[in-house]
């Protein structure tokens, strides 16, 4: 895991508003404001350095906005920032069929069940998630024996793992984050589903296979958008489309993207202010 | 019965691009919040406003849960929109790279006045008017 820079800052008079907003030109990651001080973080292999954000600062004192500040550097060692919250996990019952569990928890099975155990780290796809649960339920449905699987942003790899469990052939899971393409692998390995789930750190652009019978995405509403042509692309016909990671005001923009694309809806389900769409391919 | 607050966390984070990295990691990670929900939460949410920095206040319960709201941009931000800018002058004193009206200037102090701590409008008025400067940004009277 790569580490980070953190610079706290403090200044006379402290103005958090003013202080972070100058400081948004360099190669910074986001800004944590605390009542006497702000912290800045960027990569550690950025080339922003204590002197460039004194120098931003400096030009506040200049035109008399703030009279004097001090920044303080210091390496901020990357870790799992979630062991504090995974401690807290229980046992998820999504549906009569499907259960998603930490690797901590015993879980008995009933006949029929499925568990999947899920260790998310700092992975998207807990199972806790609307969206994740509403992306099993419509796996559960449209998953037949035999199927060639595309989960594009995979996470944690639970929708790719639940399509394994639930009888798919061949699952392709792709993410672009390197700490969800680890934790995917680990994931796959605890859920001995390894042999059916070919993981890859790519963006979809990069899946030259064009024949998937079902294709499941819990991304957000502006990438599912921009990335609607190369899922098409890799769609089969007839093929079914999951998407989700989508809030309520986004199904219209959504279902014209993908209508104008040749994919009919099929359905959709809402949970709280979330919801999940299913297209077929024409 | 209501929860209990144990805390707020406030950050500054491009819209849609929540990640576990920090700042988000180790702020709500030390307070045991769900990360990744608050990261699916919030880019769902500010995606549609892609560019701009979305300063967010989290509130953290005794149960670990959390709600969320956004505010308007930093104040230098909205200056670079007022602008017509993509970013700021690197030598500030030497290189005027954009201007903005007093109307304009206004506006923003209007705007942020509660994040500003500002006396009255004519204080808010002169930080946001300290901030164009420091950015190459001239105020035209």
């Amino acid at each position: 895991m790569n580490n980070y820079k953190e610079f706290t800052i403090t200044a006379i008079p402290f103005i958090p508003e003013v202080l972070a907003g100058v400081l948004w030109k360099l190669n910074i990651t986001g800004i944590q404001e605390e009542d006497t001080f702000i912290k800045v973080f960027c990569p550690g292999v950025s080339s922003t350095n204590q002197i460039e954000i004194s120098a931003q600062i400096q030009k506040l004192v200049k035109e008399k906005v703030i009279e004097s500040f001090v920044v303080i550097e210091k390496v901020l060692e990357n870790k799992n920032w979630n062991e504090e919250w995974e401690k807290s996990r229980k046992v998820i019952v999504v549906s009569n069929t499907l259960v998603i569990k930490p690797s901590f928890k015993e879980y008995s099975a009933k006949p029929d069940q499925i568990v999947i155990t899920i260790d998310p780290k700092m992975s998207f796809g807990t199972g806790e998630h609307e969206s994740t649960k509403l992306s099993l339920l419509f796996l559960e449905k449209y998953v037949k024996r035999g199927m060639k699987v595309l989960d594009v942003g995979t996470g944690t790899a639970i929708l790719a793992i639940a399509s394994a469990k639930l009888g798919a052939d061949k699952i392709l899971a792709i993410d672009i984050d390197e700490c969800c393409y680890e934790n995917s692998i680990e994931n796959c390995i605890v859920n001995s589903v390894q042999d059916k789930i070919d993981i890859r750190l790519c963006e979809i652009k990069a899946v030259a296979e064009k024949d998937f019978d079902l294709m499941a995405a819990n991304i957000q509403k502006d990438i599912l958008i921009n990335i609607s042509k190369d899922i098409r692309d890799r769609t089969k016909i007839n093929g079914i489309l999951i998407l989700s990671g989508l809030l309520i005001q986004d199904k219209e923009e959504i279902q014209h993207e993908y209508e104008r694309l040749n994919f009919s809806m099929l359905e959709f389900e809402i949970s709280g202010e979330w919801i999940s769409i299913v297209f077929q391919l024409c | 019965m209501a929860k209990k607050i144990t805390g707020f966390i406030k950050l500054q984070i491009p819209a849609g691009k929540a990640n576990p990295s920090p700042p988000v990691g180790p702020a709500l990670g030390q307070k045991g919040v769900n990360i990744m929900e608050f990261c699916k939460q919030f880019n769902a949410r500010t995606n549609d406003k892609e560019g701009l920095i979305i300063p967010v206040v989290i509130t953290v319960f005794s149960d670990k849960s959390f709600t969320f709201i956004t505010k308007t941009p930093p104040a230098a931000v909205l200056l670079l929109k007022a602008a017509k800018l993509e970013k700021g002058s690197a030598e500030s004193h030497r290189t005027k790279v954009g201007k903005v009206s007093k109307t304009q200037v206004k506006e923003i102090a209007q705007l942020k006045m509660p994040d500003l701590n500002a006396n009255d409008i004519d204080h808010a008025m002169s930080m946001v008017s300290g901030t164009a400067r420091s950015m190459g940004i001239t105020v035209e009277e």
